[in-house]
């Protein structure tokens, strides 16, 4: 198991040398002068001098190869530059927000699998009954809606109609957990809805093929009860292709995290990415970038091993 | 020449039960089967018709509202709601006629959609031919880079691109098609590597075709079931995520009727004139789903094995 975690590892690190030198030249061929930016005079007034200045003091004056070697070597020592706009570190910055959009996230996730999983089941034991329809079609609407627009709606009912829910801002759990879920439970519900429904239609897909296979009929022959089958024999083996899909779903998490973020102004990392790209922020735009392909890219081995824990047929070491 | 085609194509056509006088025979080919089992499926025709409705309203736009999307404010009625005489939908912030605008920024969403899904699928599908035909370092290189380009979050890697690149319409389906392209290159690649070894690519091989020629006549028209497929459900994707970029500011002028724009305006009416959120909001709900629905109908069309 070790060796196979480290392999992956070390598989990971061209795929990031990959990413990290399309986003450092994509920002680095993008149009717009960084000394104005930094300066914050864009109308033209930099001295010869100022420029040459700055150009030292931020390194700009290096060809671009080198830079990029700066960038990479100092991203290892996690360090991943200044901000343009505010002077601060961007590791930090990045650091400051991304407990309050894992917090986001996870709670998402949570949500998503308390939906689908009952949903999925139910459809997939039902087969060809009106639940079954109904989630299907459940799922195939969830998956057809915005995200950011069934956040806007759900603001529209529950913050500014019913006066329900506080539209924006968050709260942490030490402030209740009422307070909490006040907070927490539109944006993560706009996050949850197309998660929800891809897993409802992936469990009942994986439910179905396993309540068909001889051990599920055996266990149902000798008299086991109908629970005992199900929840004992069937469920365990039917989550494993749907822990693999969940692994692709964090990628869309936090695209979506970018949106839903900047709609009821959560104080994540999406939320700064926004800020970020309208001031022209390059050093924190490509810091996010950077930080959260690694966070993908990290999630997903995690979820390779579990996979190899739940399901012991797969042996990793071995490959 | 001709002849010889003919024993070798995998799916024989009308013309060769002809051939051997079967004449009276009901003419099925592969297509016509799969068109069949399309049309059977109530929910994929509802999708299509739905569609079908939307393409049309969208397309003759100018039929169907006496209005201009941008140059018509009706000053005396703004943030009608809908219902109010003269504008069905009612009107947004400047007193343009918003089914109007509906109309119109369908043509902007469904057209993104389209270009979107045409251009990730021309070449993810190229690339993807490309390396499961020739294999070896050139597949190795090419399937390399689609791993990496598939392991990132891609709307993140997105919206750094139209950082970079700008906000417009046309930088839209440029990142979207970055992004986009892998999927089908992955999915072509499993494709010719099944077809590859059919007996009927090798005989094509034998009869001394040249390259192109095969991966054309040959391996391309066996792979296109799933590649439809995909491109269909690529198209209403596209739509949602051109639809969050734009709502992020990240799209067209702010003038021109989209339906992102529209959604991403009528934010600040949020509590006054909700109407604006929600009804562009419903328009690509539905196209998207009328897409979705379709795939779902050529999934099973293409594939009976799969049907429930």
């Amino acid at each position: 198991m070790w060796t196979y975690i480290l392999r992956r590892l070390l598989q990971a690190i061209p795929t990031l040398l990959v990413i990290s030198f399309l986003i450092f030249s994509l920002l680095y061929i993008t149009p717009g002068d960084p000394v104005e930016l930094i300066l914050g005079t864009e109308d033209g007034t930099v001295t010869e001098e100022q420029r040459a200045v700055v150009e030292e003091q931020w390194g700009l004056d290096k060809p671009f190869l080198i830079r990029y070697a700066n960038f990479v070597l100092d991203a290892c020592k996690g360090d991943l530059g200044t901000s343009y706009a505010t002077n601060q570190d961007v590791f930090e910055s990045i650091m400051v927000r991304m407990p309050s959009t894992l917090k986001l996230a996870g709670f998402s996730m949570l949500l998503a699998l308390l939906i689908s999983v009952p949903l999925g089941i139910l459809a997939a034991l039902k087969h060809n009954s009106v639940w079954d329809s109904l989630a299907t079609a459940l799922a195939t609407i969830g998956v057809s809606l915005p995200k950011f627009w069934f956040g806007l709606v759900l603001m529209i009912v529950f913050a500014l109609k019913l006066g329900w829910l506080p539209s924006t801002g968050s709260a942490d759990l030490s402030q209740g957990l009422g307070t909490f879920l006040k907070y927490i439970i539109m944006p993560a519900s706009s996050l949850a809805l197309g998660m929800a429904a891809t897993q409802t239609r992936m469990i009942r897909s994986s439910m179905l093929d396993v309540l068909n296979q001889d051990y599920v009929r055996y266990a149902r022959s000798k008299g086991l009860r109908e629970r005992v089958v199900i929840w004992g024999h069937a469920l365990k083996n039917a989550m494993i292709p749907v822990i693999t899909v969940i692994g692709g779903e964090i990628g869309g998490l936090l695209g979506g995290a970018v949106v839903t973020e900047s709609i009821f102004s959560w104080p994540g990392v999406g939320r700064l990415a926004m800020n970020s790209i309208s001031k022209r922020d390059y050093p924190m735009i490509q810091g996010i970038t950077l930080t959260l392909c690694i966070s993908y890219l990290l999630v997903n081995l995690l979820i390779d091993i579990v996979y190899a824990w739940v399901d012991p047929r797969i042996r990793l070491d071995r490959k | 020449m001709s002849e010889e085609k003919k024993t070798i194509d995998p799916q024989p056509k009308a013309a060769s039960a002809g051939e051997i006088g079967l004449e009276s025979l009901p003419v099925t080919t592969y297509w016509s089967d799969v068109f069949r089992r399309f049309c059977k499926n109530k929910i994929a025709v509802v999708g299509f018709v739905m569609l079908l409705i939307i393409v049309i309203l969208c397309a003759g736009a100018p039929l169907f509202t006496k209005y201009d999307p941008v140059l018509d404010m009706d000053l005396a009625n703004l943030l009608q709601p809908p219902g109010t005489e003269g504008h069905i939908l009612g009107t947004d912030d400047l007193g343009r006629d918003i089914w109007c605008r509906l109309l119109y920024g369908g043509r902007t969403s469904v057209l993104t959609g389209l270009i979107v899904a045409l251009v990730t699928a021309v070449v993810g599908v190229g690339i993807g031919l490309i390396s499961g035909y020739f294999g070896g370092v050139v597949e190795t290189l090419l399937m390399r880079f689609t791993d990496i380009m598939l392991s990132f979050p891609f709307l993140i890697v997105a919206i750094a691109i139209m950082a970079a690149l700008g906000s417009s319409q046309r930088n839209i389906i440029l990142a979207l098609a970055i992004v986009g392209w892998p999927r089908f290159a992955r999915l072509t690649r499993g494709q010719v590597l099944a077809v590859k070894q059919s007996e009927y690519v090798e005989s094509a091989r034998v009869a001394g075709f040249g390259n192109l020629r095969i991966i054309l006549n040959h391996i391309l028209p066996n792979c296109m079931g799933p590649i439809i497929i995909q491109a269909t459900l690529a198209v209403g994707g596209a739509i949602l995520s051109a639809a969050s970029l734009t709502y992020l500011g990240l799209g067209a002028d702010a003038a021109a009727p989209d339906w992102g724009i529209m959604l991403s305006q009528g934010r600040n009416y949020l509590q006054l004139a909700p109407y604006l959120t929600t009804i562009p909001g419903i328009a690509i709900s539905v196209t998207v789903l009328a897409m979705n629905w379709i795939g779902d109908g050529l999934r099973d069309a293409f594939d009976p094995k799969m049907r429930k």
